[in-house]
């Protein structure tokens, strides 16, 4: 009985302390491992990582593999400044409600977010985030020599500017390209389109909706950051000037021919639930290989070549947006970047700085893309010296051909500053274009009816 | 509460006077403080988070608060309600709201009353098919929002295309068509909502005396004289009831329509609250979007007073 007893108690504790040993051996090991080899790159820059130790940030991030290969990587940042860092995924279509109310309380509940570009000018208006100069300028905080600025896509860190003051930091961005099916466009002796007008004689062409084809599909569901993403594009391309005499106007002939041209192409080639598709929509029924063409997010092309769902793996290829009757190409210059919160005291403020600092430097940016060790790598870095490192590049062309030329080029020639209005009323303005756009889609109104009633309403939104 | 503490030993000095009416007096006196203590923390909590929250919602409606001006902010009086007057989007997403309300309500009592009747009639399997109709209703809006836009109403991909196909009707752009859109919600909200009226009337049903029946079979009245003359005279306060119920939640219905549609296409499914909140949380004017709440608070407010004034008519 005794011995028995004994025996128990024996194995209870050396129970105990294996699943102890076995618990903390991969956070001891993480924590050598970050404190050697994993923190020397970081350690290279000219300042001191560990000024704000003690400190504890929340960052708002939405549910998407590139803020995933970020929080994964958090650790090595907690090692490396002592900054406790707490992550909050909210979804897209909440976290700028969820950031607005935040800030508008100055309750400093989020010292960062991942921000919708066409926020900052209602940021920069209501003074709730602080101009990233400050920070970039004080060499206490920031080594300029080794985060290297410049290095981070131009059209991003303009885009994320007002009034030239950098308001948030590019952590992923992306670039709107064509998407299409090679062997379609092969067997028909089509080519990428190089204008919007062969876009549609190609999508007629390989139009056929009794075998489960249809032509093309376009973002249609309504939104600021959905369909007017992408008419925003066309209605540049057309030759549209969002400010005409310092007034901002959606309608006139150029609006009316570019969201004609939306509606046409919808209407004949797209699937008629198309109107209500947001862009993972339209990328999976693209990987069903019921569409033949699309313009969307490069970063699209993760899905359309995810192995486990997608069925038209090598038969993708790339292109940038096709021409404009004004003979130009407009992609989108969106990013996610990280602004610092107004109301958090200056302390936090610098901590949140060191995150942001951390996050957006090419060494992290590298090890949540092509060095990550998990099966998602990221397709938007902020740095223009990675998308020339061969690893990456090799890594990027697995999506299929043209993909990294397409997408470089676009970053470099086809951004536009003014891709859309930004002005601090832009969630009034985007919404009643999205509206507008999902009326003349729906056949609701006309294109010129839609438009003259959106301007109708937009007008007093300008006023003070 | 130390004036109470004090005024204490004075009460207990009363009650040994030999007078009882003083003594019930005082004893009348401190169950009311009593129950006055034991009221107040409900009472505070029910002001902090209904009344409190109403007054702040109309003094925020007669200020001009519009997070994308700042500037501009400050007191306007009555402008936001005069502006919303002249809005024609604000009045067409009233009647959106008015349509929809009216169209549910009248299905759900119906085709509740219908199924009522139908399963009272049963002889087997009641408890079954209660139990079968009851779970739209334990589902949450959104997620019934969710299924239906996904599973049901998807052109081409979805299982109530799929039989308007089989019907011959081709396929539908179930939620891209501004009417059909409109149907769409309705039946939806409908479809999750109908097991609510049905098991109240069949509650009532149940409850209905056996001999009224029998005497009426005696002298002879058909079935649709039963139900006409007995049956609905009878449930019709249940019936009232229902249709209070009902109409309330319609009127401030909001996750199934903002999942399905969002409001569109374009503005084709936009009630008056869906409307308010685009108002105040995308647009971000939020004293315009509080002058909207407030204007469906009085319609909310109007109807169910009109309502009750019906049901206590008889």
């Amino acid at each position: 009985m005794k011995n028995t007893e004994f025996t128990r108690r024996a194995f209870l504790k050396s129970g105990v302390a294996t699943s102890a040993a076995l618990a903390a051996a991969p956070s001891l090991l993480n924590g050598a491992m970050a404190q050697e080899a994993d923190l020397a790159p970081y350690k290279s820059a000219k300042i001191d990582w560990q000024q704000f130790k003690g400190e504890t940030i929340t960052v708002a991030v939405i549910p998407a593999t590139y803020f995933d290969n970020l929080i994964t990587l958090a650790p090595q940042f907690e090692a490396l400044t002592g900054i406790t860092v707490r992550f909050e995924k909210i979804p897209p279509a909440q976290i700028r409600q969820k950031s607005v109310i935040d800030l508008t309380s100055k309750t400093g509940t989020y010292a960062t977010h991942a921000a919708d570009p066409m926020y900052y000018s209602l940021y920069a208006a209501n003074k709730w985030v602080e101009p990233m100069e400050t920070y970039l300028s004080d060499a206490s905080l920031t080594d300029p020599a080794w985060f290297k600025l410049d290095d981070i896509v131009p059209a991003w860190r303009n885009a994320n500017s007002v009034d030239g003051k950098l308001l948030g930091m590019p952590y992923d961005g992306e670039v709107t390209l064509q998407v299409y099916r090679k062997d379609l466009y092969d067997a028909k002796g089509l080519k990428p389109a190089d204008d919007l007008q062969t876009f549609v004689s190609n999508a007629a062409a390989v139009h056929n909706p009794d075998a489960r084809v249809w032509g093309a599909a376009l973002r249609g569901v309504a939104g600021a950051g959905q369909n007017v993403y992408i008419y925003s594009s066309l209605f540049r391309e057309f030759g549209g000037q969002w400010f005409k005499d310092g007034r901002l106007t959606v309608n006139g002939p150029e609006a009316e021919a570019a969201l004609t041209w939306y509606v046409d192409l919808m209407r004949k080639y797209a699937p008629a639930a198309a109107q209500n598709w947001n862009w993972p929509d339209i990328a999976d029924a693209f990987s069903q290989g019921t569409i033949g063409t699309y313009v969307d997010a490069h970063s699209s092309a993760s899905v359309v070549n995810n192995p486990e769902k997608s069925k038209v793996i090598g038969k993708v290829a790339y292109a940038r947006w096709p021409k404009g009757p004004s003979g130009k190409r407009v992609t989108s210059i969106w990013n996610w970047g990280f602004p610092i919160n107004a109301a958090l005291p200056d302390k936090r403020k610098k901590a949140t700085w060191l995150f942001i600092q951390w996050a957006a430097c090419a060494e992290t940016q590298a090890r949540t893309a092509h060095r990550f060790a998990g099966p998602a790598k990221r397709s938007g870095v902020n740095r223009i010296s990675i998308w020339q490192d061969p690893a990456y590049v090799g890594l990027m062309r697995g999506f299929g051909d043209n993909f990294v030329e397409a997408t470089l080029a676009s970053l470099q020639d086809d951004t536009d500053v003014d891709w859309r209005p930004r002005v601090p009323q832009w969630p009034a303005i985007g919404d009643t274009l999205a509206t507008a756009i999902q009326s003349a889609l729906a056949g609701q109104a006309t294109a010129k009816a839609a438009l003259d009633e959106a301007q109708k309403r937009i007008e007093p939104m300008m006023r003070g | 509460m130390t004036k109470s503490l004090a005024a204490e030993p004075a009460g207990l000095g009363r009650v040994m006077s030999p007078s009882g009416t003083d003594y019930s007096r005082a004893l009348a006196v401190r169950e009311r403080r009593f129950a006055t203590a034991l009221l107040a923390p409900a009472f505070l909590a029910l002001m902090a988070t209904t009344t409190f929250p109403l007054l702040y919602l109309i003094w925020t409606s007669v200020h001009r608060m519009d997070l994308a001006m700042p500037f501009a902010d400050g007191f306007v009086g009555f402008d936001n309600y005069r502006e919303l007057l002249q809005d024609s989007r604000f009045w067409a997403s009233l009647a959106v709201s008015l349509i929809y309300t009216g169209t549910t309500v009248v299905l759900q009592v119906v085709i509740g009353l219908a199924l009522a009747l139908l399963v009272m009639g049963m002889k087997r399997g009641q408890g079954l098919f209660r139990s079968i109709a009851i779970l739209p209703v334990v589902l949450s809006p959104a997620v019934v929002g969710m299924v239906w836009r996904t599973f049901m109403l998807a052109p081409e991909f979805g299982i109530v295309d799929y039989f308007a196909i089989m019907a011959g009707l081709g396929s539908q752009n179930w939620l891209g068509d501004p009417t059909l859109a409109l149907v769409s919600v309705v039946v939806i909200h409908t479809w999750q909502w109908t097991p609510f009226a049905f098991m109240v009337l069949l509650a009532s049903l149940a409850a209905l005396p056996d001999d009224i029946y029998e005497a009426a079979r005696i002298d002879r009245a058909s079935a649709w004289q039963r139900f006409k003359r007995i049956t609905l005279p009878l449930l019709r306060p249940a019936i009232v009831m229902v249709i209070i119920m009902r109409t309330m939640v319609a009127l401030t219905a909001f996750a199934a329509i903002f999942t399905v549609t969002g409001g569109g296409p374009g503005t084709a499914t936009e009630i008056l609250n869906l409307y308010a909140y685009r108002k105040s949380f995308t647009e971000l004017s939020i004293g315009y979007g509080s002058a909207l709440a407030v204007a469906l608070l009085i319609v909310t407010v109007l109807i169910s007073a009109v309502l009750f004034a019906v049901r206590r008519a008889r």
